[in-house]
């Protein structure tokens, strides 16, 4: 499956995919988007099967990407990757339409935990 | 009337261990530390952490070693680009990006339910030392946690996380 993940830091798209291919997702097809913008328009071009996306991001932040997905009809499995992991920003998430909040920083078994469900 | 809800949450040290080592992949060690507000001869890194109204909420503070060895393990970058880094007093784009997504995941443990909300606003890098207002938030005295931290393979540094308002 094709796995979006969308985060303005580069080291953390690393950290994300390093942390992938630990947890065993590693054959998937990754892409990245630096923004929330950029990854709307990938969402439409690619069709990834799963987004990962940062919250804070400039351009168009996670919670907005989302929000325009959902507004737009799109369906796509969404999860939060990021250092914002309080109960009332996991409420916000999941009532936007995420899937599951994962807070940096997570490792191998916090993805697993929450991608086993969602990645064939 | 303020309460002490009203301001962001103090970290413990072990906390601070607990996040850093996850973030680096390494297990980080640390010790408490005398007061630390910047190097002005070196060059240090601060951060500003702003609340929902963009009113800054609290600062860390890392100096020049740490700033370079942090960059560097966070991006599995060799030890030896870091050590250069700190000899020249400047670090390389990438490192300041890195140390930058370092100090963005800290926010992490400024927050808490039920408290002032805050992210990370602003990274004065090495070598663009930041305001007069800002140095001052780094020497506030009362909500301070400062540190000796030591990453396995690259060395160590001071870090300071400072609450105001």
């Amino acid at each position: 499956m094709k796995i979006l993940i969308a985060d303005d830091s580069r080291v953390m798209r690393q950290i994300v995919i390093r942390t992938l291919r630990q947890a065993g997702y590693g054959g998937h097809d990754l892409i990245e988007a630096e923004n929330g913008a950029v990854a709307l328009e990938l969402v439409h071009t690619q069709s990834p099967d799963l987004v990962l996306s940062d919250w804070n991001m400039p351009e168009m932040n996670g919670i907005d990407l989302l929000r325009a997905l959902r507004a737009s009809g799109q369906q796509v499995p969404f999860g939060f990757v990021t250092s914002e992991g309080t109960p009332e920003m996991v409420d916000r998430a999941m009532s936007s339409g995420a899937l599951f909040l994962i807070a940096k920083p997570f490792t191998a078994d916090s993805f697993r935990d929450q991608l086993d469900a969602v990645v064939a | 009337m303020s309460t002490d809800l009203d301001l962001v949450r103090s970290p413990s040290a072990l906390e601070v261990r607990e996040l850093l080592s996850g973030l680096l992949g390494r297990d980080v060690s640390l010790e408490p530390a005398e007061g630390f507000s910047g190097d002005s001869a070196a060059g240090s890194t601060f951060a500003v952490y702003v609340d929902d109204r963009l009113t800054t909420r609290a600062v860390a503070v890392v100096d020049l070693p740490l700033s370079a060895y942090a960059g560097a393990a966070v991006g599995l970058l060799p030890a030896g680009g870091a050590q250069d880094a700190v000899a020249e007093r400047d670090l390389t784009p990438i490192l300041k990006e890195n140390l930058a997504e370092v100090l963005n995941v800290m926010a992490a443990l400024l927050n808490e339910e039920g408290r002032p909300h805050v992210k990370l606003a602003d990274v004065h890098h090495v070598g663009a030392w930041p305001s007069p207002q800002v140095c001052a938030d780094a020497a506030a005295t009362g909500r301070r946690l400062d540190l000796s931290v030591t990453i396995p393979l690259y060395g160590a540094g001071r870090l300071s996380i400072v609450g105001v308002r």
